[in-house]
């Protein structure tokens, strides 16, 4: 497996999208972290302050999907699974492992950008301040929610296998289907992936799910559609 | 570009009478790729239809066919990347979809190139090395294989197709399999690539290696190959050693003379046939042109002409194929 995951470690890392990744990821860390602390007004709540320290897990999901998916449009799969001496499933759940270990980098990249300028303009608010407590649990709720995002991302890549189609999959059940079923069922919401990476990341708070539920919704589905998308790897045609 | 397995590039690079005796010696041998009543079919078209045919070791097999006759899908089958509707493939006696993939085995190379545009040409080896367990100066040295070292660091997305097709080949080269199998390997690649590669195909299959290579063009190829496999929509046309494929054309003597009707008498005689030629001539066919002057000679007729006329393998081609009515 470490020789697979090495491969696939090589592949995820060497095309210019891990930097598109990284920039995209700090530059929304940047602002969404000035948004909140610096021009939304007064936070005097904690879970207000919270929410400066998040960042937007949707980016790994797409970075997942987009490198798992574009292994298919540029019939990059095919070789990779002719030389790695394990069947298909195999080789899926090494490329998905090594989006999960690029995902936990890029989110500590974006978590430590979020951090380091929302917490010094978080202590001009009035309230109670946020504990080192506070802030670990945030921190490890993004990492969390990265890892897992980047993880349910690649397995559905895996899917879909057409990045074009993957992100407007992605885009349409984000801001459509889930404003809907906003409407018709708000707590159902946070039992899909997005409310529940939602939550985990302190993107939205004052909800009836907590913050280890999600973990475990959004657990839940990245381990259904990885078991999904491994399976049906073995059975479909590469090329 | 230098030589694989060590081997001397010979001066032609084409197929010589000691790589015929090569190849020869896998005659008896059990094949080393069975292909046996492989169907594949997507929804309602059928790509390939109930192909059966065998590939030795120590040849070269070409795998011949027009257009969209289904080579790529057939040879997809064959390597276990599309999963046949009916039939299968075997490599050894294994079938393929129980074969554990190894670059060491099988090397496959199948268009395109199955690099991504934004990864450099040596990173895109570099990843292939590592989940094939090989070690890294396996990529220098398939680099220098194909003469890609120059344009290692340079995205593929800037290669030309010619380039792209050097680094396909140096994938399927990595683990110096015993089989390679190659889709149109010819395609981009310049005079002088086109007989590196005949010299490297030539040479494995020297060396016992098995190397099946399609391609729509027989005449070229077939300077190359050994044994042929000929399909036409996707349907068996021709399977066997290209000699009798070379033979199987109607080939016919002209010959110019003024005793035409004795001519075809004596022709009659020794088992041959006659067909009157325009101007005077006739066309011979069932003896060759030494038999013709041969007879001619020892009867006493004065020929003015003899030429012998071979059908090329292209017209053997577009005979099993129609492809000259296409």
């Amino acid at each position: 497996m470490s020789r697979l995951l090495r491969g696939e470690l090589i592949k995820a890392v060497t095309t210019r999208s891990v930097l598109g990744f990284a920039l995209g990821g700090v530059a929304f860390a940047a602002l969404n972290a000035l948004a909140i602390a610096a021009w939304s007004g007064t936070l005097d709540e904690v879970p207000e302050k919270e929410e400066a320290l998040s960042a937007l897990p949707i980016l790994l999901l797409l970075w997942g999907l987009v490198g798992t998916a574009g292994e298919y449009r540029h019939r990059t799969a095919a070789p990779a699974a002719l030389v790695a001496r394990r069947h298909r499933g195999v080789v899926l759940s090494a490329r998905i492992t090594a989006y999960a270990l690029t995902g936990f980098l890029l989110g500590t990249l974006t978590t430590m950008v979020s951090v380091g300028l929302a917490l010094p303009l978080l202590s001009d608010h009035p309230g109670p301040d946020l504990t080192s407590g506070d802030v670990g649990a945030v921190v490890a709720g993004n990492l969390v929610a990265f890892v897992l995002s980047a993880i349910l991302g690649a397995a559905l890549g895996a899917l879909i296998r057409s990045p074009v189609l993957g992100v407007v999959v992605l885009l349409v059940v984000n801001f459509a289907v889930v404003p809907l079923l906003s409407g018709v069922w708000e707590a159902g919401v946070n039992l899909t992936p997005f409310g529940a990476a939602g939550v985990l990341s302190r993107m939205t708070h004052h909800t009836t799910l907590s913050v280890v539920s999600a973990g475990w919704v959004l657990a839940a589905w990245t381990v259904a559609v990885t078991l999904v998308a491994v399976l049906v790897e073995r059975r479909r045609d590469l090329a | 570009m230098t030589s694989s397995r060590g081997v001397g590039i010979r001066g032609a690079g084409d197929r010589s009478a000691g790589d015929r005796s090569a190849g020869d010696r896998g005659a008896g041998d059990p094949p080393v790729i069975r292909v046996e009543g492989l169907t594949k079919r997507y929804g309602r078209r059928t790509a390939v239809d109930d192909l059966s045919f065998t590939v030795r070791s120590g040849r070269v097999t070409g795998f011949f066919g027009p257009n969209g006759a289904g080579k790529t899908t057939a040879l997809k089958a064959v390597v276990g990347l599309a999963r046949p509707t009916a039939g299968g493939a075997f490599l050894r006696g294994t079938p393929v979809t129980a074969v554990r993939p190894d670059a060491r085995l099988l090397g496959v190379h199948i268009e395109p190139c199955g690099a991504h545009p934004g990864r450099t040409g040596r990173a895109h080896l570099r990843s292939l090395a590592a989940l094939a367990g090989l070690p890294r100066r396996r990529v220098g040295e398939v680099l220098e294989l194909v003469g890609l070292e120059e344009a290692a660091r340079r995205r593929v997305g800037k290669y030309s197709l010619g380039m792209r097709q050097r680094l396909g080949l140096a994938a399927a080269l990595l683990g110096d399999p015993e089989i390679l199998v190659l889709d149109e390997p010819v395609n981009g690649l310049d005079p002088q690539g086109i007989r590196w590669l005949r010299t490297l195909v030539r040479e494995r299959a020297a060396h016992g290696g098995t190397v099946l290579l399609s391609s729509h063009m027989l005449g070229e190829a077939a300077q190359t190959v050994d044994d042929v496999v000929v399909i036409d929509r996707g349907r068996l046309v021709h399977a066997g050693a290209i000699r009798d494929l070379e033979r199987s054309g109607e080939s016919a003597v002209a010959v110019r003379t003024a005793e035409a009707g004795r001519l075809s008498a004596l022709v009659a005689a020794a088992g041959g046939r006659t067909k009157a030629a325009g101007g005077g001539g006739l066309l011979v066919e069932g003896l060759d042109a030494a038999e013709v002057a041969r007879l001619a000679h020892r009867e006493g007729v004065l020929l003015e002409e003899i030429v012998e006329r071979t059908a090329s393998l292209e017209d053997a081609f577009f005979g099993l194929t129609g492809g000259a009515d296409r």
